[in-house]
């Protein structure tokens, strides 16, 4: 595969590096520390108002991935007898904490005080965050809330349960850390986490724009921002600083690409390839880029928070993203923005690790194709684990599809 | 007569064409559900025929492939598989409950490309308070209003607890069965067992109950089994392979116990109304049903630990299906916690039944071959 291109990147890259860095180092030294889950998960905003520092294992696994270390732990994971089929995400890192690795990746994760669940994402998780407390011995703070199988008819019911297991969640957090969580100050996290979603759904806007001022990797980055620092002041100036940014790009008609060079406006389907983010830079070097995934579009910030009724914001965030609804709602919205955002062709993974995000797909892929008439590619693959990326399978695909699209 | 036993084999190994009478004789609508987390008796008081769906091994997948990827387990996979293909022609319908993330998530396929009238879901939980419990119980609530529309008949709290009764009956004749087997000799073998239990997704309740008394006179009158060395505990999810059942009991080893969605999962839990409904008595009872998915590691050994210690079982054979990821993720823990508390062998097979089973075969005997030291 050909080198990525030095292209002139958004400055914010650099920002939000920078932000990821103090992330991993204060989990390293502040504590109480829990661990927790990135998907559509209302405790992120409850430890903020809390104290609690947090730290993401899912994102540590994406980290050790795109640092080329997630193989090795993926093997250690599997001596421990979590075999092949089992979400890499877990085994990268189950196979970290087993392993004796002296130089992890960011330093590696503080042991943690507690562990905050939630059941938005999938059975992988809530196995993974047992098997955690099995390990440590640490409180398991647990929000059981149902999918979603027909967002359009979410029964009253589902909120109700919502609320009362957030604030059970809440109780026990208390409890536990023998604090007080002020009404306020969840009030204030819930409002910081509506601004930050509120100017990310602005941000998504400006991608319709030709040239496309961010590619996926850059709005991937910008997620960490969306969903790791929801609830705090710090989060909701850096999207505001990205927005900007964009908006000046978007201005000044400067995107990743030139206007001219942009040929190929691509949706990618399902989580990318951690270990291979360069992809996306022999695509811009073919004329392509991905104004929008389903990743980044359909799972968080798609609930507005409002802080004056921070409950049931945060019940309405757990029960809401492609991870806790049905495929048909996505396919219905991947209909229309795949024409708002002027897509030519789709890219889909179908992902070993994730059953969530690929069961269906390929009834997906073939109702974008018949309905939309634009070409698709559908790659097996896996999310974290590189051992099951196979360069010259994938490649030769690509670059066929690469043809077809002339 | 027709032994009791030879009628539940038969019910098994055709169950479609059983069905397919059963639904002729009785005219009655028939359900179709996945795992021992879905109340049956919500759908038996809609006047409906519930029915476990397994798929026939015989039969390969030709045309499921097009819907669901390779690397979801194969079970579901056959079973849509036999869906699209007219196999399950008996159904009218089906009911998914939130499980494994491919069950799950099937609902939606299975919607799109409807086959039958009726489809519905819904959402089990995965810990077990009152607060799940209520949850669970207003889901019943709404999936026996679908139930209503459907038949255009109400589900009176009178049949959901006449339902109860008859299913508490089986679930009691179930126990009485299993707790045969902690007899040193006992009369009636594993294979034997789970034929009883896995013929109970198929009849209808009410005579399944009827076959389980005759099944209990039958064995009370055998002549003595000779007491086999070795006494394992099966666990795992779906095991429904039962070839599996029959090798490992051909090796000289006695199933005495199991862990398993068609085995004990099925009926250990118990029903019981508390003065809130029987709604509300169903969500608590099913709540419970310890299926990989639903439930933690340290519920699990709970439930393994009675097991192991009830049936005096002298080692665990661990059947995990390929690409069923929660028993696949409980299964270290399991089997380290056992080994370190009963100090008895344990071990770990990977199943498929889309593979042939001699190598799984010398692995189960090396097993054997080990308890034998």
């Amino acid at each position: 595969m050909a080198e990525k291109e030095k292209r002139e990147r958004p400055g914010f890259n650099k920002d939000i590096a920078a932000a990821i860095r103090k992330h991993y180092k204060d989990g390293q030294s502040k504590r109480p520390l829990a661990y927790t889950l990135m998907s559509s998960n209302p405790l992120i905003e409850v430890a903020y108002a809390a104290g609690i520092q947090l730290a993401f294992p899912e994102n540590y696994a994406c980290v050790c991935a795109a640092r080329h270390a997630s193989g090795k732990y993926c093997e250690t994971a599997e001596t421990y007898r979590y075999p092949q089929d089992t979400c890499s995400y877990c085994r990268t890192h189950l196979g970290y904490l087993y392993g004796s690795d002296d130089n992890p990746p960011m330093g590696g994760l503080a042991e943690p005080d507690l562990l905050l669940m939630t059941s938005s994402a999938c059975t992988h998780y809530f196995k993974w965050w047992d098997a955690l407390r099995e390990i440590y011995g640490k409180p398991l703070v647990f929000v059981n809330t149902p999918r979603v199988m027909e967002p359009l008819s979410l029964p009253d019911y589902y909120i109700d349960h919502a609320i009362r297991e957030i604030q059970g969640a809440m109780a026990e957090i208390e409890k536990i850390l023998g604090i007080e969580i002020a009404e306020d100050t969840l009030s204030r996290a819930v409002t910081l986490s509506g601004e930050a979603v509120d100017t990310w759904q602005e941000l998504l806007e400006l991608q319709k724009a030709v040239p496309c001022p961010m590619d996926l990797s850059d709005l991937g980055n910008a997620l960490f921002v969306l969903i790791v620092l929801a609830g705090t002041q710090e989060g909701v100036d850096l999207m505001k600083k990205i927005y900007e940014e964009t908006r000046q790009r978007v201005n000044e008609g400067r995107g990743i690409l030139s206007k001219d060079e942009e040929r190929h406006r691509l949706l990618w389907l399902n989580i990318p390839f951690w270990y291979k983010l360069g992809i996306f830079g022999y695509f811009e070097d073919q004329g392509c880029v991905f104004p929008f995934s389903d990743y980044t579009q359909y799972i968080w910030g798609t609930t507005t928070m409002d802080g004056s009724k921070p409950l049931e914001s945060l019940a309405r965030k757990a029960l809401s993203g492609e991870l806790n609804t049905s495929l048909d709602d996505q396919i219905d919205k991947l209909l229309n923005d795949i024409k708002a955002y002027k897509v030519d062709g789709v890219i889909a993974h179908s992902n070993r690790s994730c059953r969530v995000l690929s069961v269906g797909v390929f009834d997906a892929v073939k109702i974008i194709r018949e309905e939309l008439n634009i070409p698709t590619l559908l790659l097996d693959c896996d999310h974290t684990d590189e051992r099951v990326y196979s360069e010259a399978a994938i490649m030769q695909r690509i670059e066929a599809f690469l043809e077809m699209l002339g | 007569m027709v032994s009791a036993l030879d009628r539940m084999i038969d019910s098994v190994r055709r169950s479609r064409e059983v069905l397919q009478d059963t639904k002729k004789k009785t005219g009655r609508g028939m359900i179709g559900y996945f795992h021992p987390v879905v109340p049956e008796e919500l759908i038996y008081a809609a006047e409906l025929h519930p029915v476990r769906l397994y798929p026939h091994f015989a039969d390969s997948i030709t045309r499921g492939d097009a819907y669901l990827q390779t690397y979801l387990c194969s079970y579901l996979r056959a079973d849509w598989d036999q869906v699209i293909k007219g196999k399950h022609a008996y159904l009218d319908g089906a009911i998914i409950p939130r499980s494994c993330e491919a069950v799950t998530f099937l609902y939606q396929t299975w919607r799109r490309h409807n086959p039958f009238k009726f489809i519905d879901y819904i959402n089990v939980p995965w810990k077990r308070d009152d607060n799940t419990i209520r949850f669970f119980a207003e889901e019943l609530e709404r999936v026996g209003k679908n139930l209503e529309k459907f038949t255009g008949k109400e589900i009176s709290e009178y049949s959901l607890r006449r339902a109860i009764e008859i299913y508490n009956r089986n679930r009691e004749l179930l126990r009485k069965v299993y707790s045969l087997r902690k007899a040193d000799a006992p009369p009636i073998s594993g294979l034997e067992s789970i034929y009883a239990v896995m013929s109970s997704f198929v009849v209808d309740k009410q005579e399944h109950n009827g076959l389980l008394e005759q099944l209990l006179t039958e064995v009370s009158q055998r002549p003595e089994r000779p007491e086999k060395k070795f006494r394992l505990l099966i666990s795992g999810g779906c095991v429904i392979d039962l070839r599996l059942w029959e090798m490992v009991e051909s090796l000289g080893a006695e199933i005495v116990a199991d862990d398993v969605n068609n085995g004990s999962r099925s009926f250990w839990h118990k029903v019981v109304e508390a003065g809130k409904g029987p709604l509300e008595a169903l969500a608590r009872g099913y709540a419970m049903v310890p299926c990989a998915f639903n439930t933690s590691v340290a519920e699990r050994f709970d439930y393994v630990s009675k097991m192991i210690t009830e049936y005096q079982v002298d080692g665990v054979l661990f059947a995990v299906n390929r690409n069923c990821e929660s028993e696949e993720f409980v299964y270290p823990d399991l089997d380290r916690k056992i080994r370190e508390r009963f100090g008895i062998p344990t071990v770990g097979i990977e199943t498929d039944y889309l593979m042939g089973l001699a190598p799984l075969r010398n692995r189960v005997e090396a097993f054997i071959g080990i308890l034998g030291n």
